[in-house]
């Protein structure tokens, strides 16, 4: 354990021959839950956003009012997401120096920018979108930022995990999947977002589209989760007990999975779907919160 | 003669920068996107630490902190034999570690009290003390930043404030670092550590202030022993080499460098020791890892699992009949 200068807190031991071994090396970050919630409102802001896009893309006659709101509120993600982000520096007041340098070999800073780039296409989409009927000439605009912003919100998603497995902590540095689940995970809240808001639009062709598309991405997201789990074993043994991991395998495949793949293949009302979605969504933000708390809980 | 002293405001001032708050909030905005042309380079240095010939006396500890101001961290009675400092930390740019290796402590019903004072004894010398027999060990370690030649947290920095400097030292600049915290993510050493006193990062600075005055940096000046040398790393090396050279024609076969060479894994250290047992012994990672190694797969990982779900929700809509 150790205190906010990273000092280890001062418990009685015994001098060994065996020295400092065994004892934690690294210092983990002051990263807690307020990083836990900002994966997971970068993994809906940047999922919806992507969700919206891709669907408007494929079928603007069937999506194109549930993704206007959509980027809408993805931005509204983005701004609580950025916060966030924020407030969980050091020095908050230094936020913009992030913007100093690029640097493609520093995960955070390919993050600030795709976020950086990801947020102005986004604004101008959103903008749009809220617009009323007859500002339709600027149709042409939102498509191009819809565009543009499509690879800079992938790039906010994926640098989420990356940047965390490039790091000498335990359990993280050994997360080879962890950008991968984290980046299929915000796909599929993504989706859940946007059926909530179909469901909300009674927007009924969208949603029994998304209903199937929700139910096959929670299925393949639990392949890189699988590979992920598989990686930090070991780190998951040592940072928690056997009923607080049996929680949360509960959590992630019942809650997160089954329960979800449930209610959207039986579900007949909107409050059942509604429900399903914000299973996902709470399941995501469990296995976050596990993954946030790794190198703390095994120093 | 009276010397005449001179107000310092009576001194000719150059134009003073505008104050206020804009002016302030301006300057916050501003200041960090200058820049200036890099020091020319110099010479790499950096430290070698003979952990063989460390008393643990602490000086470089105390050294360190007294001439980069560092705050006291309180005493902490550890209970780890001398070790009260627990761990380098945002203000312990120095740590010195001890490791008793003693044989189990004689009962003290066996040992049979001395009929006269030992030092009345005509057996009694300096000799004798020497050559008994001993039945284990201390050993004592400085522990500081390693200057790492790829250096992970210089290369997770996001606002370029953990730069190379002339010297080839890793420094922090205190004027740029926002506390974000990756730089400590990434040190597989335990080095670098934010504060909660100014939130940001900092850690040893291989006493860069000192070094460009031409000065030999606080702790190897204290050091009484010379177990920590400073120096231009290669005269270093080569000076570290000869040692274990030395210490194996003198029976001492375990002796050898840690981060003098670079690993499969790991570049070489400019802060690097002599040891003599395993490094984990010492609180050192055996077999450091660069982070950086795995980065472009976990990039490939996430960016391939995202293109998959996206084929995924293509495949739904299509099998939705959208």
């Amino acid at each position: 354990m150790r205190t906010g200068d990273g000092r280890a807190a001062h418990a009685v031991s015994t001098p060994l021959p065996g020295g400092y071994a065994g004892r934690a090396i690294t210092h983990a970050p002051a990263w807690g839950g307020l990083v836990a919630w900002d994966l997971l409102f970068n993994g809906i802001s940047t999922g919806l956003f992507l969700v919206a896009a891709i669907c408007e893309i494929a079928a603007p006659r069937v999506f194109a009012s549930a993704a206007g709101v959509a980027y809408a509120v993805a931005l509204g993600f983005l701004v609580v997401d950025l916060a966030a982000l924020v407030f969980d520096l050091g020095d908050p007041l230094r936020f913009h120096h992030m913007l100093r340098v690029v640097k493609p070999g520093s995960p955070m800073s390919v993050g600030t920018w795709c976020l950086t780039l990801y947020s102005l296409p986004l604004t101008v989409a959103a903008a749009i979108g809220v617009l009323p009927g007859e500002w339709t000439s600027l149709d042409a605009v939102r498509h191009i930022a819809i565009i543009v912003g499509l690879p800079f919100a992938l790039g906010s998603a994926v640098y989420k995990g990356v940047l965390l497995s490039t790091s000498a902590q335990p359990g993280w540095k050994d997360a080879r999947w962890l950008g991968g689940y984290l980046t299929s995970s915000a796909i599929a809240l993504g989706c859940a977002g946007m059926l909530f808001l179909s469901l909300m639009m009674g927007e009924e062709r969208a949603t029994a589209a998304l209903r199937l598309a929700l139910g096959i991405l929670v299925t393949v997201t639990l392949i890189p989760l699988g590979l992920l789990v598989a990686d930090v074993r070991p780190a998951l043994a040592q940072a928690y007990r056997a009923r607080e991991l049996s929680g949360l395998a509960a959590a992630c495949l019942g809650g997160g999975t089954l329960l979800p793949l449930y209610l959207l293949v039986a579900g007949k009302t909107t409050s059942v779907l509604v429900v399903g979605a914000l299973c996902v969504a709470l399941a995501g933000l469990a296995i976050r919160f596990a993954i946030v708390r790794l190198p703390h809980a095994s120093a | 003669m009276a010397s005449r002293e001179v107000e310092v405001a009576e001194l000719p001032q150059r134009s003073e920068p505008p104050s206020g708050p804009l002016s302030d909030i301006a300057r916050r905005l501003v200041d960090p996107f200058r820049t200036v042309s890099p020091p020319e380079s110099r010479p790499a240095t950096g430290f070698f630490t003979d952990t063989t010939v460390c008393i643990g006396c602490k000086a470089c500890e105390v050294a360190c902190k007294e001439w980069n101001l560092l705050p006291a961290d309180g005493l902490h009675w550890s209970g780890n034999s001398y070790d009260n400092t627990g761990a380098l930390s945002a203000t312990s740019w120095r740590h010195v570690k001890f490791i008793e290796q003693l044989g189990e402590p004689t009962p003290a019903a066996s040992v049979a009290a001395p009929k006269t004072p030992l030092t009345s004894s005509p057996a009694f010398s300096l000799q004798r003390l020497l050559h008994e027999p001993k039945d284990g060990r201390w050993l004592m370690m400085s522990d500081v930043c390693k200057h790492c030649v790829a250096a992970p947290c210089q290369q997770a920095c996001p606002t370029g404030a953990l730069i190379h400097n002339e010297f080839e030292n890793v420094f922090i600049q205190p004027d740029i670092c926002n506390g974000c915290s990756s730089c400590v993510s990434a040190c597989p050493f335990g080095v670098v550590t934010r504060s909660s006193l100014d939130g940001h990062s900092h850690k040893c600075t291989l006493c860069y202030d000192r070094q460009r005055d031409g000065l030999v940096p606080a702790c190897a000046k204290a050091c009484p022993t010379q177990s920590i040398q400073f120096g231009p790393i290669d005269e270093l090396r080569e000076r570290a080499r000869a040692r274990v050279h030395e210490l194996h024609r003198r029976g001492v076969t375990e002796a050898y460098l840690y981060g003098d060479v670079p690993t499969a894994s790991y570049s070489e250290l400019n802060s690097f020791y002599l040891l003599v047992d395993r490094p984990a012994v010492y609180g050192l990672p055996d077999d450091p890892v660069n982070p950086w190694l795995s980065m472009k797969g976990d990039y490939v990982r996430a960016i391939g699992s995202g293109l998959a779900a996206i084929a995924a929700l293509l495949a739904a809509l299509w099998l939705g009949g959208i």
